[in-house]
């Protein structure tokens, strides 16, 4: 029974540190989502790209990891930004509909990924140079990598939510967010507030990759995992919820873990998307989302 | 010579993907990144009934087909209920979850090992082994798979799927069960996937999960999209593309992973500028190449009474009765306890200041919203909470102010679309009784026809709806009205946003309309329009019914001319 209640433990403080990046990941591209209406899945190659120039930095230059998350940073945005302006925004020029924005986000996806790999290699690359160590708190053991996914993520997305509540431009995204034409009429540019969030969000996405490339590894492929989990966390929170992303999170990452109580681990991927099944069946407006869509 | 063979067997087996594909993408307008999984889900049923429980091969092909049948339509579930990008995200988790499940439940899958060892299927005693074996029989099944796609896309069934894909608030106006038709479609094209699939199983005599993974599923989706949706010939054309260039680039002798990537960069390339540059894909929706076009022609004899009279006598009383209607948005009441009743053969019109409720009215009567409260009755007959499609199947359909055509659909089409009770739109008809269905498509298109010659646009029946006029738009919405056979007829603005020259023709085709014995009712903000061609008008103000009388009336009235310039003190 005991060695019952310590799995729970081990497995709920799993969920939450997984969790925790999910939401950081979630609000990142639930942001970009509900602003501009793009599916992005190019959102996983921003995540890449980024890794990348992080691996760049502190693997290949030795130029340390502080530097190297800065790089991850600033390489999304940058490459956030180049997505919107040279791939998205002619798209909405020549009026694409939603679909056909998905479809080149999908060709964008795989034609940077083949990029990537005929550049670096199909080898999977490391961020070498954090202090790894065990941290035992009572039944829950957990490494110090992991205890920095959770604080950085938290940090980010908390620092995310006042920014946006607070400032003037947070402001201007929330209300595009809710409904561009009223936005359009009090001043507001959806254009500009497009490439913010863009920039933002991918800047956000590439700390997260080098949050992952910490405890697993870079690949040129490494994106599509975490951000599927973001599109699910925001899903299930509710499209256009901050704190609903948030939410979505760490309800998809305690789900995913907590499963390995009742089912085998190879079943943990089933769990989430039942999840997920459920929510759009019975509250496809998401769990924090507005009764009416 | 065999490795030539098996290519194009290759491209055989993938074009069957991309019909299955393309009648949901093309057609339906419906994503699936799941198509790689759904052939995985055969191609494992197939090889282990096979192999494990020595089923023989006709057989497998029809259990892998029963597998992707019922589970596409299963994931489609929550699909019925919400669409667009909901629908991306659904179908990519379950892409992502199958694959992972081929991966790690080794008890059934083995694994990234695989299942090896599928027996071949034998025909006439003969195992088929080699690619020159199996081309007669992949050829066979590839040619039944696009006459059974073209069946269904070509057809008045397709014709519904592609109102879908355009429209889908619109096709529920037109009185179609979008539900019925939405997993028709996926069951349809998840039972084509299960036959490529059960066919791949026995080709390979071996299967691993690495052929069934979410780049598969991105590759069909790029081979319909750059062939061209809505069109199978392009599927095959795609097919070849696909099939063709990784074998033209092996002649670069570089190592595998890097030829896989310049073929992705060059595909994921092709993709973002094809929909930058060319969406509609290499053989577009509306070629010439590869199906036939007749010329669309006009009927000689067109007069506009005869094809829009009310078929049957009329009953007694009035022809729509509401009352006690109530709805909510938050706190404000957008219908509050409102009843209203329109007089067959009579245009009544609803009038009053924006936000006072008048497109809630006509939500509510259609079914498009839930009334919190009263009844609605058609010709006696209680219509309340009807589903918008039944509501137009009884007799009552309504116009957007937003015009909503099938705007990627020719003109006929969306004529064509609305008329009621098509064999062609029942699957059990289209393949059984051809005779009956082509005969009805062509008293169809005549009646179609006759409904544009009445509104005066036969003359551009071949054109593409979307490529039309705001006015024209608007006739072309009241043709299609008006051949879904509705007797009690609700325009949404029918007169605004169009040019004088416009309002006269369409006021005109109203009056004719009520003459013939059509109810109509018509929100409306051209005041001077109304007085032309309403016999009775409702005002409302704030979800109410605040005054009714003759047009003039009510015009007359110093109260409401304030309430509705606004010059008052309110």
């Amino acid at each position: 029974m005991d060695a019952d209640l310590g799995l729970a433990a081990q497995l709920a403080a799993n969920g939450l540190i997984a969790g925790s990046l999910y939401a950081l990941l979630g609000v990142s591209w639930g942001m970009i989502f509900a602003t501009t209406r793009i599916f992005h899945f190019a959102h996983a190659l921003t995540l890449a790209v980024a890794t990348y120039a992080a691996v760049v930095v502190v693997d290949t230059a030795r130029l340390g990891l502080p530097l190297g998350f800065v790089t991850a940073a600033a390489a999304g945005c940058l490459f956030g930004l180049l997505v919107e302006i040279a791939v998205y925004r002619p798209l909405r020029r020549a009026n694409a509909t939603q679909l056909n924005v998905f479809l080149a986000s999908l060709g964008f996806l795989i034609a940077g990924e083949s990029v990537l790999l005929i550049v670096f290699g199909p080898e999977a690359r490391t961020l070498p140079g954090f202090p790894l160590e065990g941290i035992a708190l009572g039944p829950v053991a957990f490494t110090t990598i992991e205890a920095l996914w959770a604080a950085a993520s938290w940090a980010l997305v908390l620092a995310l939510l006042a920014w946006l509540r607070l400032t003037r431009w947070g402001r201007a995204i929330r209300a595009v967010a809710s409904n561009p034409e009223l936005a359009q009429c009090v001043g507001v540019d959806p254009p500009r507030v497009f490439v913010l969030v863009f920039a933002v969000g991918s800047a956000l996405a590439g700390i997260g990759g080098a949050l992952i490339a910490l405890r697993d590894t870079a690949s040129p492929f490494m994106g599509v995992q975490p951000v599927l989990a973001a599109f699910i966390a925001v899903f299930l929170g509710g499209i256009g919820s901050i704190p609903g992303a948030i939410v979505g999170g760490v309800v998809l990452g305690l789900a995913e873990n907590m499963g390995g109580l009742l089912l085998p681990g190879h079943w943990q991927g089933v769990i989430a998307f039942v999840v997920l099944f459920l929510v759009l069946v019975f509250r496809p407006s998401g769990l924090l989302g507005a009764a009416a869509r | 010579m065999e490795f030539w063979l098996h290519v194009l067997n290759w491209i055989l087996l993938l074009s069957i993907l991309g019909v299955s594909l393309n009648l949901l993408l093309g057609y339906a307008g419906l994503v699936s990144m799941a198509h790689g999984a759904l052939f995985g889900i055969g191609a494992y049923a197939a090889a282990l009934t096979a192999r494990d429980l020595g089923v023989p091969f006709p057989l497998t092909v029809v259990i892998a087909v029963a597998f992707t049948t019922a589970v596409a339509a299963a994931v489609t579930l929550p699909a019925l209920r919400v669409h667009g990008e909901y629908l991306i995200l659904l179908t990519l988790a379950f892409q992502m979850v199958v694959y992972g499940l081929m991966l790690s439940w080794t008890d059934l899958t083995e694994g990234r090992t695989g299942v090896s060892g599928i027996p071949r299927p034998a025909i006439a005693g003969s195992a088929l082994t080699t690619p020159t074996q199996f081309l007669p029989l992949i050829a066979l099944v590839t040619a039944l798979a696009f006459a059974v796609g073209w069946r269904i896309g070509e057809s008045p069934f397709g014709r519904v799927l592609k109102a879908l894909r355009d429209d889908e608030r619109a096709t529920l106006a037109i009185g179609k069960s979008v539900l019925r038709y939405k997993v028709a479609v996926f069951a349809i094209s998840g039972a084509v996937a299960g036959v490529a699939s059960a066919l791949f199983a026995h080709y390979q005599a071996f299967i691993n999960p690495f052929s069934f993974t979410l780049d598969r599923s991105i590759f069909l989706v790029a081979l319909v999209v750059l062939g061209g949706t809505a069109n199978l010939l392009g599927t095959f054309v795609g097919a070849v593309l696909f099939v063709g260039l990784p074998e033209v680039l092996r002649f670069l002798e570089a190592r595998q992973d890097i030829v896989d990537a310049v073929r992705n960069l060059i595909f994921g390339g092709l993709l973002v500028l094809f929909m930058r540059f060319r969406p509609e894909g290499l053989v577009p929706e509306h070629s010439r190449l590869g199906r036939r076009r007749r010329p669309v022609t006009a009927p000689p004899d067109v007069t506009g009474a005869a094809v829009i009279a009310r078929s049957g006598p009329a009953p007694d009383g009035p022809a729509l009765v509401a009352r006690g209607l109530a709805k909510r948005f938050g706190g404000i009441r957008a219908a509050d306890d409102l009843s209203l009743s329109l007089s067959r053969g009579k245009v009544t019109a609803l009038v009053g200041p924006n936000g006072a409720g008048k497109t809630t009215v006509f939500n509510l009567l259609t079914g498009f919203l839930p009334t919190e409260a009263g009844a609605i009755s058609l010709d006696g007959r209680d219509v309340t909470g009807l589903a918008p499609w039944r509501a137009v199947r009884a007799g009552l359909a309504r116009t957007f102010q937003d015009v909503r055509l099938f705007e990627r659909m020719t003109v006929l089409d969306n004529v064509m679309v609305a008329i009621p009770d098509q064999p062609g739109e029942r699957l059990g008809p289209l393949f059984l009784a051809p005779g009956r269905v082509a005969r009805a498509e062509r008293e169809n298109r005549e009646r179609a026809l006759r409904y544009l010659a009445f509104v005066g646009l036969a003359h551009r029946a071949g054109d593409v709806a979307g490529a039309l006029a705001f006015g024209e738009q608007k006739l072309v919405a009241l043709a299609r009205l008006l051949a879904t056979e509705a007797d009690v007829l609700l325009l949404d603005e029918p007169a605004s946003g169009v040019d004088p020259q416009w309002v006269a023709r369409i006021l005109d085709l109203i009056r004719q309309c009520a003459r013939a014995g059509r109810t109509v009712c018509l929100v409306e903000h051209n005041l001077e329009a109304v007085t032309v061609v309403a016999d009775h008008a409702y005002f409302m103000e704030a979800g109410r019914i605040v005054a009714e009388g003759t047009p003039e009336a009510l015009m007359a009235d110093a109260r409401l001319g304030e309430i509705y310039f606004g010059t008052g003190r309110r």
